[in-house]
């Protein structure tokens, strides 16, 4: 068991960069489901918006997630911004579409029940169809967060650090350990985060 | 109470008008029903009292008030909604779905609490046992019981009601009907209804308006429109049976005759003279005046020679005053009795309808064919 006396040697350094993955990821997935409900609450009035919106998003996840990063060194240079930027991007399609059709999918008669009632436009969005696609949009969260944690090791080549970087030394190094320890600890915060988002959805669900 | 002034509504890419130049008055304290084929323009004139859909041209007053000159969210928080489907918020509790529109007025949460309780009872809803359900534990019948309590919440002037025990098994339906006629005589709300049921607009309703293509082809009681039908249109709608039809509409009470009493230590030669006295065929039997304790035909009494106590017959199943005429007949068949006692409150029995008082009841109201003969 050569490797976990490896991992236990390094231990501290392991901790900062799964630390390190964390911060980029939340940071990125916090603006990533701001910016995706919103847009996806908005296309919701506008079918037009809904189909250029959708499409974009579309093709933000079609665009190679190395190429995604390297186009934005330009503009953001490189580091945290360009990692977390790339991120968001990248991540926005699942929360647009479950948001949107999370929405789109309430029963009608709910809807027309709360106008007739006299509900404000905004209240029958708070208060009833944010509420009724909640479950929906959690899954669309959950889809995105797992993409982004699995991406954010790949945010490491353009120099954001966090457990990609401890996978790539282990490319230039040959040292499988390495490698294998920056996987396992990669998946290890997707399972533990996904779950808890599944607690949460499974919380809300009618 | 609620005007309608050569409204039309046309939507966007039709050349024909959904809603044709409208003119109607609906009068304070009515359930005013709507009743035609799908794409009359029923609904969408229903839709138009609380600006779900705007119309085209013409006015529409609500007690003298254009409401055009309303906010649309005030106009709607002052009229109870209930619709088909019933529209019940899946995730909030029966107590938070009734207290939707008084939490937007501001009520205090006490006075929501007791008027949901109210409600709640009104609708013959345990409080204790439903306030706190979703809406998915309950059964079709009772959503919409829920269904109208909601929109009754705020006790709004008006309200509209869109076929809302149209997707409800015949059973059901003819329960809530009658509870809701029930609550009505309590509340007289102004209610205008749409249903495409011919028979729940003659029953439910105080005036009909027939609707064919945008435009009232009849409006009137459901008396007139039975006997009377303005064109083949609307004696097609209404269908065959329009006598059987006009004997939902009448109640017992319209009809039933006083019976006199006779005390059960009289002679059937003493009641019998009471009968002829009071030209009835049945005699009620009481104990020193008060008690009841049944009934004696005309026949045992001519044909028995002793005191009453002896040929006393159980009065049996009985109708209310309000049975209509139709369930009073179905009752006499499934009886195999050509009488049947009107029961009042508490028991007492307050007269009786024959099969000739059904017959004759029909005819009166056949003068017109009579007349042809």
């Amino acid at each position: 068991m050569k490797i976990i006396e490896f991992a236990l040697s390094r231990w501290e350094s392991i901790l900062k960069m799964t630390i390190d993955h964390f911060e980029i990821v939340l940071t990125a997935m916090l603006i990533s489901i701001l910016m995706g409900v919103a847009i996806g609450i908005l296309i919701t009035y506008n079918k037009t918006a809904a189909k250029v919106m959708l499409n974009i998003a579309n093709i933000m996840m079609t665009i190679p997630s190395l190429a995604l990063f390297s186009l934005l060194i330009p503009i953001l240079g490189i580091g945290r911004a360009p990692a977390i930027a790339g991120l968001v991007l990248y991540t926005q399609l699942p929360i647009i579409r479950n948001v949107y059709t999370g929405i789109l999918n309430i029963d009608p008669s709910i809807i027309e029940a709360a106008r007739g009632m006299g509900l404000t436009r905004s209240k029958i969005m708070f208060r009833i169809k944010l509420p009724l696609a909640f479950p929906v949009i959690m899954a669309g969260v959950r889809t995105a967060t797992v993409m982004g944690i699995g991406l954010g090791a790949i945010a490491a080549y353009i120099g954001a650090g966090g457990l990609g970087e401890y996978i790539f030394q282990g490319i230039n190094r040959s040292n499988d350990k390495m490698i294998l320890i920056g996987a396992v600890m990669v998946s290890l915060i997707t399972i533990i985060i996904d779950r808890g988002l599944g607690f949460i959805q499974k919380k809300f669900e009618i | 109470m609620i005007v309608f002034e050569q409204v039309i509504k046309k939507y966007n890419n039709q050349d024909k008008a959904a809603v044709d130049n409208l003119d109607l008055h609906i009068q304070k304290g009515e359930i005013c029903m709507l009743v035609g084929p799908s794409g009359c323009g029923k609904t969408t004139t229903m839709k138009m009292i609380n600006k779900l859909i705007k119309a085209t041209s013409g006015k529409i007053y609500i007690d003298g008030m254009d409401i055009d000159q309303v906010d649309p969210i005030n106009l709607r928080l002052d009229i109870g909604y209930v619709i088909q489907d019933t529209g019940l918020f899946p995730h909030m509790t029966i107590a938070d779905n009734i207290a939707t529109v008084p939490k937007e007025k501001g009520w205090s949460r006490n006075k929501i609490r007791n008027r949901v309780d109210e409600l709640l009872e009104l609708m013959d809803l345990d409080p204790e046992i439903y306030r706190d359900k979703k809406p998915k534990d309950l059964s079709g019948g009772q959503k919409q019981r829920v269904g109208v309590a909601r929109a009754l919440a705020a006790d709004p002037p008006v309200m509209l009601m869109d076929e809302p025990f149209g997707a409800l098994d015949p059973i059901t339906r003819g329960k809530l009907q009658d509870e809701f006629l029930r609550i009505q005589e309590k509340i007289g709300k102004t209610i205008v209804f749409v249903t495409h049921d011919i028979d729940e607009a003659l029953k439910m309703g105080d005036k009909i308006v027939v609707m064919r293509d945008g435009r009232v082809v009849q409006f009137g009681s459901p008396n007139e429109i039975l006997s009377n039908p303005a064109d083949e249109f609307v004696s097609e709608l209404i269908g065959g049976n329009s006598n059987l039809k006009m004997m939902n509409l009448m109640k017992c009470k319209d009809i039933m005759r006083l019976i006199p009493n006779v005390d059960s230590r009289e002679s059937s030669k003493a009641a019998l003279k009471i009968a002829n006295e009071h030209d009835v065929k049945n005699l009620l039997v009481t104990d020193h005046g008060q008690k009841l304790l049944g009934y004696v035909s005309y026949g045992s009494l001519a044909s028995n020679d002793t005191v009453v106590s002896n040929l006393i017959k159980e009065i049996g199943e009985t109708v209310t005053p309000k049975t209509t005429l139709q369930d009073v007949l179905s009752k006499m068949f499934s009886l195999g009795k050509k009488t049947v006692f009107v029961s009042g409150t508490k028991g007492t029995v307050e007269g009786i309808v024959t099969m000739d008082d059904l017959l004759k009841a029909v005819k009166d109201d056949e003068q017109i064919s009579e007349s042809d003969i």
